[in-house]
């Protein structure tokens, strides 16, 4: 790795030309993470970082023409919700959705190859400057929060993945959770703020290291992956990064960083080389956004056309694994001891393969060592697998409906009456249809399936295709 | 917090049901039968359930209702409470021994029950599917209902699919006579998963037929309840002691709870239910064991040889489909 790109901590494109006098310390203080003494090249950069941070971030954000979190706060986000007209707020509400509708219909049909069997480590910046307030109340409790947020959500949707959580201060990595897949004992890591109190500088290289450890057991057809929640704008690592770098390309380690200061070169860099993601914070909500893009799991580089299932890289890790689906029993059973940990109870499962007890699934039969799942777990990445087709917006009744059927009245999912003016309407919703066609809005307030050729309306589109994921007249 | 809130937190919100009812007319006559202990026939069945539901309006007058029926095929809604009376029903002869607005709704309901009933004769053949139809529509109206009354309460974000329900506590009651049909099995995951989101409790009372894994899985993770008659002809007696009080009068009520929750699941390559499967690593779809395949029907992937042998599978590249000879003995759907 070329001594240049080390220097550039801080990426030239957050840069201007207001702060070139701090530039100097920064390149100095560059030049001292050569040698690797971490306290002292960490102290020094730390110092001009903090208030580097500040400005470079003033320059990110003004490009992006939000100014300091703190110059906008009386921007909110009703501000982006323009009256139309008539004073009604309902057209630029119609556009949010009808902006998420298109991005589905672009989605669907891609490939259904996807990770399921996911193993992370959130990584999350305990440095002192997580404690800067331009993101409110501070970055430090905003992070916690959607952290817990995160890990939530990331269960609901890869019940079968683990998390483990490491933070970083003093200069270290600090194992805060081991890797668990019960969304409880993660919450629980990140339960206590007084126990994660910002203090020190992060160390980038140590965090990244001590997760590297973690999964390096892991089976082959289980993804790694790190998710950094940086707030700093240095890092003081005892080595060369990019030797940490090129272990974790070779583990086939994803790294993923949502930086809440400015873009750091070596950052992107991490991010790019091991095909994760990376993404600067520009306020609260875009936040979440960024670090929520990262819950759904990876879809899989689909094998080479034509030849589905030939054993390319991406499929040689695939595996047939042998699961049991137990059945369990109630608190009013007669108790018996359980395998796992030989204490008497009454609840519990069964395995179905040798009859044991067992206290909690997911887990590996303690007697016959089959893996038991309840099937629930499973089934709650399929809709990742069967994605349900985006639905059409009807631009007129006249056009699209074929002669002697008759209009669909009422929604086909909610049952509720379609508005009566909207059929009245039709006939001149020729030349009015076209603007709408381009923003996905059906004039009529129709939605069809391609599949069953029912119509929806636009309260259960959404809903269907973000949380019901079956449509009400195919299934 | 102002005192009419606080007031209102402390009641109950008025409870919204939606009655799922399995109107297989198939199954209906296998429960009519004299052979079995205690027949139940429709038409009785009807009758216990008009009460039942009276009942539920009766018991507030803001309690909200939704009937939908499931037939083999395909669901219908049969009734609503925020439909609006239709105009051609001319006001029946009154009759001095009947709560009019009652009257009213039992009449409605029957006439569509007898309607789709009608309709359906000649769907006989059809897959079993109505059910997870009749979820989904539910869910769908739910949704809808509590989007409506939140945009009615001014919050600045109705436009949340997964806004919490406002005011009131949504439940789902299934009645159900059919037998599990694996092919829905996905689609009605699916809908259990929807209904967590949504906080519906599905509670399943199974009236006649075999114990239904998916049913129950249902109940179990919405943390409904899942009742099997033990005398079908006191089915009023369980509804109203079950399924009639709200949510938060559960707890102290000590309702039947579920005995044995079976996590079994079914397979996709014969939609048969099973206990011990092969799971694709990369898409978790679930195969019977043993393997009779090579590669992951829904994403392509091939497996590797050592696992297939080490699951079973034995190679017969001359008679690929059929007088395949295993050691366990398993019959091959294919
Ligand atoms: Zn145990
Ligand atoms: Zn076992
Ligand atoms: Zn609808
Ligand atoms: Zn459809
Ligand atoms: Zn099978
Ligand atoms: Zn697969």
């Amino acid at each position: 790795m070329p001594a240049k790109d080390r220097d550039a901590y801080i990426d030239p494109d957050a840069e201007e030309d207001d702060f070139s006098a701090e530039e100097h310390d920064s390149v100095g203080s560059g030049d001292d993470f050569d040698q690797g003494t971490s306290s002292r090249g960490g102290k020094r950069g730390g110092l001009a970082g903090g208030k580097k941070g500040a400005e470079a971030r003033l320059k990110s954000k003004g490009k992006g023409g939000d100014g300091y979190a703190w110059e906008g706060s009386i921007s909110r986000t009703w501000d982006q919700v323009r009256e139309d007209d008539g004073g009604s707020l309902e057209l630029s509400v119609q556009e949010a959705i009808a902006r998420a509708r298109r991005k589905k219909l672009q989605q669907s049909g891609q490939a259904v190859r996807r990770t399921i069997i996911r193993h992370l480590v959130l990584m999350l910046d305990l440095s002192r400057s997580m404690t800067d307030r331009d993101l409110r109340p501070s970055r430090f409790d905003l992070g916690l929060e959607y952290a817990r947020a995160f890990i939530s959500e990331w269960f609901d949707q890869n019940p079968l993945g683990q998390i483990g959580v490491v933070g970083m201060r003093n200069g270290i990595g600090e194992r805060l959770g081991e890797m668990s897949g019960n969304p409880q004992e993660v919450l629980r890591s990140i339960a206590d703020r007084d126990k994660l109190m910002p203090a020190g500088e992060p160390s980038l290289q140590n965090a990244v290291e001590m997760a590297r450890g973690t999964m390096s057991h892991l089976p082959s057809h289980a993804s790694r992956e790190i998710v950094i929640i940086f707030g700093s704008l240095t890092t003081c690592d005892p080595d060369n990064i990019f030797d940490t770098l090129e272990g974790c390309v070779k583990d086939k380690i994803r790294i993923s960083i949502v930086a809440l200061a400015a873009e750091m070169k070596v950052c992107r860099e991490l991010c790019e080389r091991t095909n994760g993601t990376f993404a600067v914070a520009m306020n609260e909500g875009h936040f979440k956004d960024v670090l929520f893009e990262l819950i759904p799991p990876p879809a899989q580089l689909a094998a080479p056309a034509g030849a589905p299932g030939r054993s390319g890289p991406a499929s040689s890790a695939a595996e047939l694994m042998l699961m049991g689906f137990p059945s369990r029993l109630p608190e009013t059973s007669p108790p018996s001891l359980c395998a796992c940990h030989s204490t008497i109870k009454s609840e519990g499962f069964i395995c179905p393969r040798c009859k044991v007890k067992l206290c909690d699934v997911p887990t590996d039969c303690d007697v016959c060592g089959l893996m038991i799942v309840s099937s629930p777990h499973l089934a709650r990445s399929y809709h990742h697998l069967f994605p349900v087709q985006g639905y059409r917006p009807v631009m007129s009744m006249t056009q699209e409906n074929p002669a002697g059927v008759p209009a669909q009245l009422a929604c086909h999912g909610c049952s509720l009456p379609f508005p009566l003016r909207t059929l009245d309407s039709s006939a001149n919703g020729g030349d009015a249809g076209d603007a709408a066609a381009a923003d996905g809005i059906s004039p009529l307030g129709r939605y069809r399936c391609p599949k069953c050729a029912k119509d929806f309306c636009s309260d259960c589109d959404v809903f269907v295709h973000d949380a019901l994921h079956v449509c009400p007249g195919c299934c | 917090m102002d005192t009419s809130t606080t007031k209102a937190a402390r009641e109950d919100p008025p409870a919204h049901l939606t009655l799922i009812v399995d109107l297989n007319p198939l199954q209906w006559e296998l429960s009519s039968q004299a052979s079995n202990d205690t027949p139940l026939s429709l038409s009785q069945f009807l009758a216990q359930l008009m009460i039942f539901i009276n009942a539920h309006l009766a018991a507030r007058d803001d309690n909200t209702l939704a009937v939908i029926g499931a037939l083999p095929g395909y669901s219908v809604m049969l009734y609503s409470t925020d439909d609006s009376p239709p105009d051609d029903e001319a006001p029946a002869r009154h009759q001095a021994n009947s709560f009019q607005p009652f009257r009213m709704v039992d009449g409605r309901i029957a006439s569509r029950i007898q309607e789709e009933m009608e309709k359906s004769t000649d769907l006989d053949g059809k897959t079993d599917r109505g059910l997870v139809g009749a979820i989904t529509k539910a869910l769908c109206h739910i949704n809808r209902v509590n989007l409506l009354s939140v945009a009615l309460t001014n919050n600045p974000e109705s436009t949340s699919a997964m806004a919490p329900p406002s005011s009131q506590s949504p439940r789902m009651l299934i009645l159900s006579i059919s037998p599990d049909a694996s092919t829905s099995y996905i689609p009605l995951m699916n809908s259990i998963f929807a209904a967590q989101k949504l906080k519906v409790k599905i509670d399943v009372c199974k009236i006649f037929g075999s114990d239904t894994v998916f049913l129950q899985q249902a109940a179990y993770l919405t943390g409904g309840s899942y009742l099997v008659l033990e005398r079908r002809d006191a089915l009023l007696q369980y509804l109203s002691m079950c399924f009639l009080p709200p949510a938060s009068l559960r707890k102290v009520l000590a309702t039947p709870s579920q005995d044995k929750v079976d996590f079994r699941a079914a397979c996709f390559c014969h939609k048969k239910v099973v206990d011990i499967g092969c799971v694709c690593s990369v898409c978790l779809s679930i195969f019977c064991y043993p393997i009779t395949r090579t590669s992951c029907s829904t994403c392509g992937t091939r497996f590797p040889l050592q696992t297939l042998k080490r699951l079973g599978y034995i190679r017969q590249p001359a008679a690929q489909a059929n007088g395949r000879s295993k050691p366990n003995g398993t019959a091959n759907g294919k």
